[in-house]
């Protein structure tokens, strides 16, 4: 018993102590013909950020992705192998479950050799696709090294890309340039919200097969920025994989070469910062948002009591008060999420379909997290309803919360009083001028009463 | 004052200070090529000195009470129905108000005009009718009847008031 609470304890500080805000085991795939030292600045720079790295091959026996059923590892790198498959470990379904579990993946092409119909049809399970013959190489003859590919036009100088969108937060920006060589270009299916791209190719940039001829014009899938250099895909369970197309790029010799750009000055490329960038994306430590806390109220002036806090019941017509704190994760840190751009982050009311649909503006923070808040009125309509946050972003992890409450309708003494309401007045005054005129009418019955009877009597 | 009235009502005629044409028995000094101002004017005049006391209070209330009754439809259409429960609520006790009074009409007023008339079996309570040893004639008598009115209303009373809030 013990000995399991002093493990139990040893796991909670690993996972304190690890950096990626999900877990610090990488597993490197990568063939034994590999040159593993070729990428010793990488690994360094993941060792150094707290990853605990293990390498191995993809024919080895020992190699499962999974251990009694869970995750041995929690990402996962595959660099390309110059066999035909990635071995019986690591089938598309393996890699699948992986990324199920929560596991992030981020594989590395090469566009020197054709890729394996095994990674293909991997791909082709992410709406990812890679060229029919899988065996292009992205070139520009306008941002090419004119150092190292003067002639073959296939090293391409790229600068780190902005943000997607205006509402989207750039990742992977920066200054510098980025030295891409022989990349395997990938292009996205159009059905899936779920990929989006990081680094598309120029718009002079096409893809072209050097052991072919030029290809007919109408074979040309797609050119220019239609091509991904580097594209993602993040799964409803917010598990990430990440296909760069040009493994080469993260080898020492391009961590910092020096590059030439046709026309411009002599620059030392940027690949280093870009390679962290990305890693730091794919596996999880950067771009991760956590909810803190939710607190949901009536409207009062200053403090609420806290057993007034989340209660399970309103009445319609009330005035109510939502506010959920969220966090992003910085590489070792929690910090206040900020909403990018003009995006915001919404609430919905919702029994069935939304009755309010209301931007959440921020109003304080606190050292991790901010505070997004915002005051609406209950609709005039009871039933089991329910606040509900649905923020999904490309690049950012989902945000799903529901909490339900019950809207119930007016107690019978809620209702304002009859004489509250001046309209009512004139009805207010039928029903008391009746009630009068019944007593007077009683009282002159009785008046009348007696002397009926006794002439009755006379008679 | 109520002595006046009962003795028109009872046929003895000698106390009745309107012209002896007027009697109860019937419009006999009407021509038969009267105008309509005078038949309505002969009705009228008959029905003020044929109807005892009790039946022209009743009467006047009943009056009154489509009087006020009238008064809130109108504002309703007039005004809106806004503070809805307090027009249903005023109107129907100015409506439930005129049901129960025509009741209590019915109960007490034909034993007052025409002692004659065979006991009626009106409503469940005519069996009870034989338990009055005063025996009106009528199938119940005006006590109970006025009981029951009073009764009625105030739970009408009750649930307006209830209802208007």
């Amino acid at each position: 018993m013990r000995w399991c609470l002093a493990l139990l304890l040893c796991g909670f500080l690993a996972a304190v102590n690890a950096l990626s805000s999900s877990g610090s085991r990488l597993l490197v795939v990568l063939d034994e013909s590999t040159d593993q030292s070729a990428y010793s600045t990488l690994w360094s720079d993941l060792k150094g950020r707290g990853y605990d790295v293990s390498f191995e091959s993809p024919k080895s026996d020992k190699l499962s992705l999974f251990k009694h059923g869970a995750r041995a590892y929690d990402h996962l790198l595959i660099l390309p192998p110059k066999s035909k498959g990635l071995g019986p470990s690591l089938t598309p379904k393996n890699i699948l479950d992986f990324l199920n579990k929560d596991g992030n993946i981020l594989l590395a092409l090469s566009g020197r050799a054709a890729t394996s119909s095994a990674i293909s049809s991997l791909l082709l399970e992410v709406d990812i696709q890679l060229s029919n013959d899988r065996s292009s190489v992205v070139v520009d003859h306008f941002n090419y090294d004119t150092v190292s590919s003067a002639e073959k036009h296939d090293v391409l100088l790229l600068q780190r890309p902005g943000p997607l969108r205006p509402d989207v937060k750039a990742f992977f920006n920066g200054e510098g340039v980025v030295a891409l060589p022989r990349v395997a270009p990938q292009t996205l299916g159009s059905e899936s919200n779920l990929v989006s791209p990081i680094l598309r190719a120029p718009a002079t940039a096409y893809a072209y097969n050097p052991k072919e001829e030029m290809p007919a014009p109408e074979d040309i899938e797609a050119t220019g920025s239609q091509l991904n250099i580097v594209s993602a895909m993040q799964a409803r369970n917010s598990a990430r994989f990440t296909v760069l197309g040009s493994v080469e790029a993260l080898e020492d010799q391009w961590f910092s070469a020096s590059v030439q750009a046709p026309g411009g000055k002599k620059t030392t490329t940027v690949n280093r910062e870009f390679a962290k960038q990305l890693t730091a994306w794919a596996f999880k430590e950067t771009g991760v948002l956590k909810v803190e806390k939710i607190e949901h109220h009536l409207a009062t002036d200053g403090e609420v009591a806290p057993e007034n806090l989340n209660p399970k019941i309103y009445r319609i017509k009330n005035e109510t008060v939502f506010n959920i704190e969220v966090s992003e994760y910085s590489y070792d840190k929690w910090v206040p999420f900020e909403v990018p751009g003009n995006d915001e982050l919404q609430l919905e009311f919702t029994m069935l379909s939304p009755f309010h649909r209301l931007a959440l503006k921020p109003v304080g923070r606190t050292e991790t997290s901010t505070i997004y808040s915002t005051k609406f009125t209950t609709p005039d309509q009871h039933g089991i309803f329910s606040f509900r946050i649905n923020y999904k972003r490309p690049f950012f992890t989902n945000i799903e919360e529901k909490h339900e409450v019950t809207v119930r309708h007016f107690a019978h003494d809620e209702y304002p009083r009859s004489w509250d309401i001046s309209a009512g007045w004139v009805w207010i005054a039928g029903l008391w001028s009746v009630i009068g005129g019944f007593l007077a009418f009683v009282l002159v019955w009785l008046y009348s009463a007696p002397a009926t009877d006794k002439l009755k009597k006379t008679q | 004052m109520p002595a006046k009235r009962h003795a028109a009502s009872t046929n003895t005629s000698a106390a009745v200070p309107v012209t002896p044409a007027t009697l109860s028995s019937g419009p006999t000094t009407l021509k038969t090529n009267a105008s309509a101002v005078a038949i309505a004017q002969n009705v009228w005049e008959q029905y003020v000195a044929t109807t005892p006391q009790r039946t022209l209070l009743l009467d006047a209330f009943m009056a009154f009470l489509v009087l006020v009754g009238g008064l809130q439809f109108l504002y309703c259409v007039l005004a809106g129905n806004y503070p809805f429960n307090a027009f249903l609520s005023g109107f129907s006790a100015a409506v439930g108000q005129f049901v129960l009074t025509a009741s209590l009409r019915m109960q007490t007023s034909d034993s007052g005009s025409t002692l004659s008339s065979k006991p009626s079996s009106k409503g469940k309570n005519a069996r009870f009718a034989n338990e009055d040893n005063e025996g009106q004639g009528s199938g119940i008598s005006h006590e109970r009847a006025f009981a029951d009115y009073i009764f009625g209303s105030l739970i009408l009373h009750f649930f307006c008031v209830n209802f208007i809030n």
